[in-house]
């Protein structure tokens, strides 16, 4: 087992450092305008956009550039710095700042969308063909169907102009609220964020958990827990609900880990300060450290979450065995 | 447990004999308490009969059909979304706009739905309606035509992915390389370097969207590649493309047409993105573009979202609902 | 497990909780927006170029001069200023007593003269400042230039340790004590003093450099930064929002009226930027087209009667001709080229476009306040009696704005020239109609209704006999994918005065120069071929040269510059189009804060009026 992991970790790292590697050199390959705004590409000559790039060290050959980059990660765990997003700013720190926020948001939206998702995917099964059923399905259906956009703005304007949520995010809208005689902070500005960012978790938990569920229903094993005589809540409970539950924990790692992303369209939507946007920002302004830097933070996410995934699968799972004859992967 | 299972397949095989000649009629339990002779008599001599061979007239794509049908509500929508498509061409004929060449018109700016402008005017006071159409129809064109490209990509690369040992190694690691370079990064540079017109895009989309359905048909194939009928298969000297396509493939068909079904709609919402990226040839207008457009104005001006918004709608719980129908009576254990 | 279900039970439940409560009350405060992508991207005042960071770091730093509503010069550090007798030498003489503060307003150090030296020569050198904002003290300061090279030519640690000695040493400036300041400059410039409101000639202190690094003032975050201005920012969240609060240490503060502090948001787009000015949470918003319809067709919207125009912008936009166009294939584009070499031609398109639609994707209530018919901004100089130079370009030309129509258009004019186009280039074998190619970002959508409403103005207005307007589309880079390669016909482009002077417009556009930028990159004048053409743009060059040439008479230089922009739009060497001019609703009085075409001293929230309801457009028009 222990040969397993570090081989499988070992792996892991030569193909963060190729996607690396590659994210690097395709960066290179796109234009370096991206380095100004349009104010600037207005007003600056050639040369003066050709001297600011050079002091940038964005003229060298690719090659040296990937060189300096992995030479600064290996000795001092340094990224470099940041050129459009937050000028002179050290990679590592812009993230570090925008990375709690989104994680933050995302880790409550998650946890809200599974402890009402997942139970009410597993009422859907239970009374499958009724009219709780239905309802689901078409709840499913309606946010699957209507763009984001729209469901967003009409959560928007609910939320901010009938309940008067604040409708944009602000950090210092922190409220101290009791709670059986504990003190909790709970910033107000981000509800309407969150309930956008578990709606369509929501559905997909519940329209994947009901599907499992009702899959596991027909059963061989299932029909012989009836037979034994054992009530319907018990044979769901204790039999279904844990097989049915094995290939959503799969991707649960997954999705925590990807939290930390964050969600281009809900952070740009009500400002908040996190890592969605990030990537299409820095692309946009050739902020090339802060691209790789993402890029390399996804990758490894990423492959951690499947890694992890499978962990748990296997912990869960008694019959399924990673360290087979490479049919697992 | 493996005597258990032998006694199924013994039993199972009995009985559909006993099906195809009796029509099912008979039950073998009935049969053990009759008495011996009623059980066994001489059977009189056809020539004809003899001939025959026990043959049904199942056919596996009759029965698919068959049970699709029975699912009402997806053959509904399935019947709107031709009627849909086929509206598509009729529109532009009975309005009375050339949608190649909209009058711009500021005194008709933001008009709501009336009896000229059937779907109002957009922001420089050009008729919507002809405009909704002709994106629809690019949208559909588009995006079917990128879905069945990337299933079928898709397919064959992820049935060759999974039954072929040697080549695991090398499709996992292209997988995680393409997989995790973000695709704007990809989308821009073709869009740079080789252009951007609908084709292009349309192309570049099934360069990217394969990856999925290649990674989901590879992991069905690790469940059937080495079951013992393909063992067998193997030992006769079936050939590789066989195989692929005889034993293993009709067991993924009915995944595959749910993914199909699920991909048309995720394509139309790409293309908001790329629009939205600027990847996307503006003159050509499809609906992502339509609905990219309308983020500005439709809160002030609800039907220039409403309109495009409806038909993604309507085209999304199609497919839902028709490749959920699909596949499962693709599914052989339903068929009769 | 238990604990984690607990808390996000917990959580859940205080999200119920949590909508029940009450809005927070409001503050004195103004409050001010961006949209998300203008984020400011450096706090390196130095070295900032963009009008993003510089709105907001303008209120941080005092500059030796300032600017008043109507863009004339005041002092600030600065209390008095000249120029000896050579009329190379400029002089500064500075307050005494201003101080830097650092973001909570503690008191760091005194402000004097060297700070100023110490600014400048963080502009000039190569390895601190990555050559940003060098080109006005290059074009305008002694050895300004020879220093950028030095440092260029040093190692990087060795530019970065450098300090003022070798900086007095090479450039012409000079601090005799702690409140003068001198600069040399290389020749007669008049309009030297416009510079010091600029970012270039900011001060900097020494101290906060050796405190925190060449490396950390480049990296520099709000709480890193020494203020000398009116305001310093204490509350700072990317992309989200930032809070200016003022300076209890200001030393002009007596003088000027300051908010407590200012909150500026950061939104994604106008619409959320509408919605926040709708919930009283904004001072002022921007509209957008459907907004401003929404409420013009709606009578009893409450801002029905509130729709003013914002000030315009320092930006002149106009069309530049192509003289070299070249096909995809790299070939020269021959009938283009032939064509638009053709006075005639270009004179048909000059007169014959009524331009008022094109205008009103810009501002869709009035969109004729948006016209423009000169090369240089109004109101960016005047000569001594008050006459304003855009005005003497208008009178030499022989026009004038109308409130009501596109004064330049003249259909009969344009039909003659037409005429006379179509029979010389005839001869000539140019084959009509002209394809001409006009290029957008794919992704702009306002870009694609305003190329098809010129589209539709070509065709209807000069025929499509003559010309055959085309839209095509870049999809990143305008200048890799359409600049270079030469494919544009036209190219529409703003310039905004940097100092007032109008050799800052004028110079762009001569020919056989290395900083005459628009007419080398846009219209590669020194590729075209066309006899008569040259010569015309060598009579411009000539008359820009000969205004430059006077500089001890100003009002005599402006007429000479006059003289020569009139001859510029006469030939239909260029095509004035627009200024822009947006449309807002405001609870800001635009008229008292500063306002000056060049620099960026307008954005200083100073003296500012914010009345506590929304003004009408009449209340508004009154305050003029």
């Amino acid at each position: 087992m222990a040969k397993y992991l570090i081989k499988r970790f070992f792996q892991s790292v030569v193909t963060i450092l190729l996607i690396v590697a590659v994210v690097f050199l395709l960066m290179r390959l796109m234009p370096k305008e991206y380095f100004f705004t349009e104010d600037e590409l207005m007003k600056l000559t050639p040369e003066m956009q050709h001297e600011r790039l050079l002091a940038a060290g964005l003229l060298d050959h690719p090659l040296v550039q990937l060189g300096r980059f992995f030479k600064g990660m290996f000795t001092k765990f340094d990224l470099g710095i940041s050129r459009r997003i937050q000028t002179g700013k050290p990679v590592l720190q812009v993230i570090g700042g925008k990375f709690g926020i989104s994680m933050r948001l995302g880790l409550i939206a998650l946890g809200l969308a599974l402890i009402t998702g997942v139970p009410l995917g597993i009422l859907q099964a239970r009374f499958k063909d009724g009219i709780l059923d239905g309802c689901g399905q078409a709840f499913t259906i309606f946010i699957n169907a209507v763009p984001a956009l729209v469901s967003y703005s009409l959560i928007l304007v609910f939320g901010s102009r009938v309940l008067g949520l604040p409708a944009m995010y602000s950090a210092r809208k922190v409220q101290k609220i009791m709670i059986f005689g504990q003190q909790f902070k709970f910033n107000t500005s981000t509800i309407l964020p969150i309930i956008c960012l578990s709606l369509g978790s929501i559905a997909s938990y519940m329209m994947w958990m009901r599907r499992y569920m009702v899959d596991e229903l027909n059963k061989d094993y299932i029909r012989l827990a009836k037979l034994k005589g054992l009530s319907t809540t018990r044979v769901m409970f204790t039999h279904v609900m844990k097989n049915a539950f094995l290939p959503l924990a799969q991707y649960l790692p997954y999705s925590v880990l990807l939290t930390v992303g964050g969600s281009i369209l809900v952070e740009r939507f009500f400002s908040v300060p996190g890592l969605g946007p990030l990537l299409t920002d820095a692309i946009s302004r050739y902020d090339t450290n802060v691209v790789q830097a993402i890029v390399m933070l996804y990758a490894s996410l990423g492959i951690a979450g499947l890694f992890l995934g499978d962990m748990l699968m296997m912990l869960l799972d008694p019959r399924i065995k990673l360290t087979g004859k490479g049919e697992t992967r | 447990m493996k005597k258990v299972v032998n006694m199924n397949v013994d039993r199972s095989a009995v009985d559909t004999t006993e099906h195809k000649y009796h029509r099912g009629r008979v039950h073998v339990h009935s049969r053990a308490q009759m008495p011996e002779k009623q059980l066994f008599s001489f059977a009189e001599y056809h020539a004809a009969e003899a001939e025959r061979i026990g043959y049904s007239k199942y056919s596996y794509w009759n029965s698919v059909w068959k049970n699709f049908f029975k699912k009402k509500s997806a053959v509904c929508m399935m019947i709107l979304f031709v009627v849909l498509f086929a509206f598509t061409f009729i529109a532009p004929e009975i309005s009375q706009f050339d949608a190649n060449n909209l009058r711009i018109d500021n005194d008709l700016a933001f008009q709501s739905p009336n009896s000229t402008f059937w779907f109002g005017t957009d922001n420089l006071g050009r008729d919507y309606w002809s405009q909704v159409w002709s994106a629809t129809r690019t949208s559909i064109i588009l995006s079917v035509s990128v879905s069945l490209g990337q299933i079928i990509v898709g397919t064959i690369i992820g049935l060759v992915w999974g039954y072929v040992r040697k080549l695991d190694r090398f499709f996992t690691e292209l997988y995680n390389f393409m997989d995790n370079v973000p695709t704007i990064i990809y989308m821009t540079l073709i869009a740079l370097m080789i252009g951007q017109s609908v084709l292009i895009m349309g192309i570049a989309m099934v360069a990217f969207y394969w990856l999925g359905t290649a990674r989901n048909v590879r992991n069905l194939v690790f469940m059937y590649r080495d079951r013992e009928y393909n063992l067998a298969s193997r030992c006769l000297g079936t050939g590789l493309w066989r195989i692929l396509a005889r034993n293993i493939f009709p067991y993924l068909i009915s995944v595959i047409v749910l993914r199909l079904a699920l991909s048309i709609p995720g394509i139309i919402a790409y293309e908001t993105t790329l629009s939205y990226l600027g990847l996307l040839d503006v003159s050509t207008p499809s609906l992502g573009i339509l609905l990219r457009n309308s983020r500005s104005f439709f809160l002030n001006y609800p039907h220039l979202l409403i309109f495009p918004a409806s038909i993604v709608s309507l085209i999304t719980i199609t497919f839902y609902l028709a490749g959920n129908a699909f596949s499962d009576a693709c599914d052989p254990r339903n068929h009769v | 497990m238990k604990k984690v279900l607990s808390m996000i039970l917990a959580l859940s439940m205080m999200l119920s909780l949590a909508v029940i409560l009450p809005a927070q009350a409001e503050v004195t405060e103004l409050l001010d927006y961006i949209i998300t992508s203008s984020e400011m991207e450096t706090f390196c005042y130095q070295y900032s170029q963009k009008a993003n960071d510089l709105n907001v770091l303008t209120n941080c730093y005092d500059h030796l001069l300032t600017n008043d509503p109507n863009g004339g010069l005041q002092p600030a550090i600065a209390h008095t200023w000249y120029v000896d007798e050579t009329g190379l030498v400029w002089t500064f003489e500075l307050n005494e007593g201003i101080k830097w503060v650092d973001w909570q307003g503690n008191i760091k150090a005194d402000c004097v003269a060297e700070d100023f030296a110490t600014g400048l020569e963080w502009v000039l050198n190569f390895h601190k400042n990555d050559s940003a904002n060098t080109s006005m003290p290059i074009q305008m300061i002694e050895g300004a230039s020879e220093y950028y090279e030095y440092t260029k030519s040093l190692p990087e640690e060795e530019a970065k340790a450098l300090k003022l000695d070798k900086f007095y040493e090479m450039v012409g400036v000079t601090c005799p004590d702690n409140k003068t300041i001198t600069y040399k400059t290389l020749a007669v410039m008049n309009y030297f003093p416009t510079l010091a409101c600029y970012n270039c000639l900011a001060p900097l202190s020494a101290q906060l450099i050796e405190e925190i690094g060449v490396d950390g003032y480049f990296g520099a975050t709000h709480e890193d930064l020494w203020y000398n201005g009116p305001y310093t920012i204490t509350y700072y969240v990317h992309q989200n929002e930032k809070i200016l609060t003022k300076n209890p240490n200001y030393w002009n503060a007596a003088n000027v009226k300051l908010f407590d502090t200012v909150n500026i948001k950061a939104v994604e787009d106008a619409n959320r930027a509408y919605d926040l000015f709708m919930a009283g949470e904004l001072h002022y918003v921007e509209l957008t087209e459907s907004q401003i319809t929404m409420i013009q067709n709606d009578a009893s919207h409450e801002f029905h009667d509130c729709l003013v125009p914002m000030l315009p912008t320092k930006y002149s936009y106009n069309w530049h001709w192509n003289y070299a166009k070249l096909n995809a294939d790299g070939t020269p584009d021959t009938n283009w080229n032939t064509a638009v070499g053709n006075e005639a031609f270009r004179q048909a398109i000059y007169y014959g476009l009524d331009l008022t639609d094109y205008l009103a994707r810009i501002n869709v209530v009035n969109p004729l306040s948006c016209q423009n018919y000169t090369y240089t901004t109004a109101n960016l100089v005047a000569k001594s009696d008050g006459t304003e130079y855009s005005q003497m370009v208008l009178d030499l030309l022989g026009m004038e704005y109308d409130p009501n129509t596109f004064s330049r258009y003249n259909a009969e004019k344009a039909a003659a020239y037409k005429k006379q186009a179509m029979e010389e280039l005839a001869a000539e074998g140019v084959t009509f109609p002209v394809e001409l190619d006009w290029y957008i970002s794919a992704s702009n959508a306002a870009a694609k209704d305003t190329a098809d409403v010129l589209a539709q103005n070509f065709s209807d207005m000069l025929g499509d006999d003559f010309i055959k307007f085309n839209t095509k589309t870049y999809v990143t880079s305008y200048n890799q994918e359409v600049i270079v390669p030469q494919l544009h016909s036209v190219w529409s482009s703003g310039w905004g005065a940097d100092y007032a002077d109008p050799v800052n417009f004028l110079g762009q556009e001569i020919d056989f120069d290395d900083n005459a930028y628009y007419a080398v990159t846009y219209g590669n004048v020194d590729q075209a071929t066309d006899v008569d053409l040259k010569a015309q743009y060598k009579e411009f060059t000539d008359l820009v040269n000969a205004a430059h040439a006077i500089t001890d008479n100003t009002d005599a230089r402006y007429e000479a510059f006059a003289k020569a922009e009139a001859y510029f739009l006469e030939h239909a060497l260029c095509l004035p189009t627009y200024y822009n001019k947006g449309i807002q609703l405001t609870q800001v009085n635009d008229f008292v804060k500063i306002n000056s075409l060049y620099g960026n001293q307008s954005e200083r929230y100073v003296n500012w009026e914010v009345s506590d309801t929304v003004y009408t457009a009449d209340e508004y028009a009154g305050l003029k």
